[in-house]
């Protein structure tokens, strides 16, 4: 639940300092909604009602992401989007959109943009986002990959939870590898299915339930403490067992 | 006089009258009449043409005739003895022969000696060749003026011998071909005429049908439709194309229609949903979980609301075609095999035997996440309608030139009278009423597949349902 998420949050924000998220957005509901359940999960907004502010805020380079809208007065999303990404600054951003359709996510992402949400979201689909960008996958050298007793060995293709090894179907070698470089961080469903299925589309609902199931039950065994949890409402999440 | 009258003010009354002075007016303005007009004006040019020439060749040939006689006459009778020759003419004058019709001896110095003419025409040489000439000659009343032909020919002892002849015949001929002209002429144009009014007024009576039908459409009653004669010429087939518009149009309105309902409807339900749990937590809840509990369960009908309008948009979207210019080479067998992966764990947990089989075929041009959304629609159909412990089988194939995507399921299956209809949005068979589901998965499907040109054709597994997609593969760019 939101609970997990927050704690997670405010763990991750006890070692470093509160991110500074510049929000570019004309619709100031929206906008009020963003910068209290963000708030809440422990970032410091700045919000910016009109594009070209927003732009002159954003070249200040003192924030550690950028939210934008696409459609503002002044100057749109996608050309801020592209002038930041001309002049350089390789903040990461997420383009947040009312015309959820395949051909403007493409091109939100053309533009320079790190991800891309469409209108009506989730604000955990949305926190979920805004903590993967900002902290963006492990992409180490290592060759084996650990999150508390789990071991993926990403050569010799092989998991271990302890001394015991764990036999999966390539999908499911995928699905985990997926979690476990982003340990202890709620990924979506529309996240996995988008990642590690390429696929864009809205989907059964049960379909990325029915794959984490099958994972479940084989990380975690019937006397293991799970590592695997669901968080309602938005996603999972791989972590250390408690 | 009172009869015409009393007719008039019928008609009058009827309001037929101007009706009939308006369709007089129309007939002249339809095309096929000026057509048969313009056919009739070029068919008396044509005519005049023809007799003029063949009065032109007739004419010269017998002009050409009479010189030759005339000429030749001539001669023979200068060969008369010389003493015997005014005698001769005066003898010839009064039998009057039907070949000569001037005939005259003039004496050295121009004095006429015999004949019936008045005096030597200076216009005329004495060289014995016939020339064309005016005449003039005593008759019975005053002096005749003709034109004539005439020879002159200087005799042996310095007389001149003139003869002559009318070109009356010549003139004859004209009136003779004028005649048959006038004859043939007129009533050739007056059957044109006729003709053209008699077909014009048919065009137009199939003209006013159609004009009268789409006025009673343009009026509401959209089952109306174009008459046809079953005579298969251009009006039967420009009605049957009409009418195929009409039966498209009829049935877009019927879907248009059918389909606001339906969203309106399927949208009414789970927002009545979302309003109850409300209303009910806001009443009910005791504590804060049990707030949440429920406004939870409010979201979750409120994102099936959202989904089905984005499901709708996406549709609508599709089938604008928008997304056309994105269209790549896609390798089937690898999309095949991702939604094959994508679903077989569902499949699994329901205890249903799926099996993916296929093989390496041609690109299809196309949108891979299109494409990846239509199997994956398809596949998650057959898994959800096929029942615990069934079959589910997706395969891909080349077939004749074309590839082949099947998804093969041994559920209930699709009545026959119900395969068009499950591709329409919001379609629920009684069969599907209680599955889940907002009743548009198979639309995204044929939206998709026809935005990629590949047939989709549903039939009977016995039991259970074949959804086939042919796909048409990319033609090499040099072919």
């Amino acid at each position: 639940m939101a609970a997990i998420l927050a704690a997670v949050s405010t763990e991750a924000m006890a070692t470093e300092p509160r991110p500074r998220v510049l929000l570019i957005e004309d619709d100031l509901e929206t906008a009020n909604e963003i910068v209290g359940d963000l708030g809440e999960r422990g970032y410091q907004l700045v919000h910016e009602a009109n594009g070209q502010e927003g732009l002159i805020k954003a070249r200040q380079k003192e924030f550690a992401l950028l939210i934008i809208d696409r459609m503002l007065p002044g100057l749109d999303g996608l050309s801020i989007l592209q002038t930041l990404r001309n002049e350089g600054i390789h903040v990461p951003v997420l383009v947040l959109s009312a015309l959820d359709d395949v051909d403007d996510r493409v091109r939100g992402l053309k533009a320079g943009g790190d991800d891309y949400l469409g209108k009506p979201f989730a604000f955990m689909e949305l926190a979920a986002r805004v903590e993967a960008l900002l902290r963006r996958p492990l992409k180490s050298r290592e060759t084996i990959l650990r999150v508390g007793p789990l071991e993926l060995d990403l050569i010799e293709r092989k998991v271990r939870r302890g001394e015991r090894v764990i036999e999966l179907l390539p999908r499911e070698f995928k699905l985990l590898e997926y979690l476990m470089r982003r340990p202890g961080q709620v990924v979506t469903r529309v996240m996995l299915l988008d990642d590690v299925w390429n696929y864009r589309f809205l989907a059964a609902t049960n379909l990325v339930d029915v794959h984490i199931g099958k994972l479940r039950r084989k990380i975690d065994g019937p006397d293991e403490l799970p590592m695997i949890q669901s968080v309602r409402g938005a996603g999972f999440l791989l972590g250390p067992p408690d | 006089m009172p009869l015409p009258w009393l007719g008039q003010t019928r008609w009058l009354r009827f309001g037929l009258y101007p009706d009939f002075k308006k369709a007089g007016l129309e007939l002249f303005r339809t095309t096929t009449f000026r057509l048969t007009a313009h056919f009739a004006a070029a068919f008396a040019f044509l005519a005049l043409f023809l007799f003029a020439f063949i009065y032109w060749q007739t004419a010269g040939v017998e002009t050409r005739r009479m010189e030759y006689e005339l000429e030749h006459d001539a001669a023979a009778i200068a060969l008369e003895s010389k003493s015997d020759l005014s005698e001769v003419v005066r003898l010839a004058v009064a039998s009057r022969s039907h070949r000569i019709d001037y005939l005259a001896l003039f004496s050295a110095n121009g004095t006429l000696i015999s004949g019936n003419l008045d005096r030597l025409s200076r216009d005329l040489p004495a060289d014995g060749v016939a020339h064309r000439i005016e005449a003039t000659s005593p008759g019975e009343d005053n002096l005749r003026h003709d034109v004539v032909l005439m020879v002159c020919r200087l005799l042996v002892d310095g007389r001149f011998l003139v003869i002559g002849r009318s070109l009356d015949s010549v003139d004859n001929l004209r009136s003779v071909v004028l005649h048959a002209l006038g004859l043939g002429l007129a009533p050739a144009v007056l059957l044109a005429l006729a003709a053209g009014v008699a077909l014009s007024r048919q065009a137009l009576e199939q003209v006013k049908a159609v004009r009268l039908t789409a006025e009673r459409i343009v009026q509401g009653h959209l089952s109306e439709r174009l008459p046809s004669r079953g005579r298969g010429d251009e009006f039967d087939r420009l009605a049957d194309s009409m009418n195929y518009m009409l039966d498209e149009i009829e049935r877009l309105l019927e879907e248009t229609k059918n389909v606001t309902d339906n969203i309106a409807h399927d949208l009414r339900t789970p927002l009545t949903r979302v309003r109850s749990r409300l209303e009910r937590a806001r009443q009910t809840a005791q504590t804060h979980a049990e707030l949440q509990e429920m406004v939870d369960r409010a979201i979750v009908a409120l994102d099936q609301t959202l989904r089905i309008i984005t499901a709708l948009l996406r549709i609508g979207q599709i089938e604008r075609g928008v997304r056309r210019p994105s269209f790549q080479a896609v390798d089937l067998q690898t999309v095949v095999g991702e939604i094959g992966d994508l679903f077989e764990p569902v499949a699994e947990e329901k205890e249903i035997e799926f099996t993916v089989r296929t093989e390496k075929v041609s690109l299809i041009p196309g949108d891979r996440d299109l494409l990846s959304e239509l199997l994956a629609n398809l596949v998650e159909n057959a898994l959800k309608f096929t029942p615990c412990g069934g079959r589910v089988r997706l395969t891909l194939e080349t077939e004749a030139g074309s590839v082949a995507v099947r998804v093969i399921d041994n559920g209930p299956g699709i009545a026959p009278e119900e395969r068009e209809a499950v591709l329409r949005r919001f379609y629920r068979s009684d069969k599907s009423r209680h599955i889940e589901g907002c009743g548009l998965g198979l639309s995204l499907v044929e939206a998709i597949a026809k935005l990629h040109a590949f047939r989709l054709h549903i039939g009977d597994a016995q039991p259970g349902c074949i959804f086939s997609l042919i796909c048409m593969p990319e033609r090499s760019q040099d072919s």
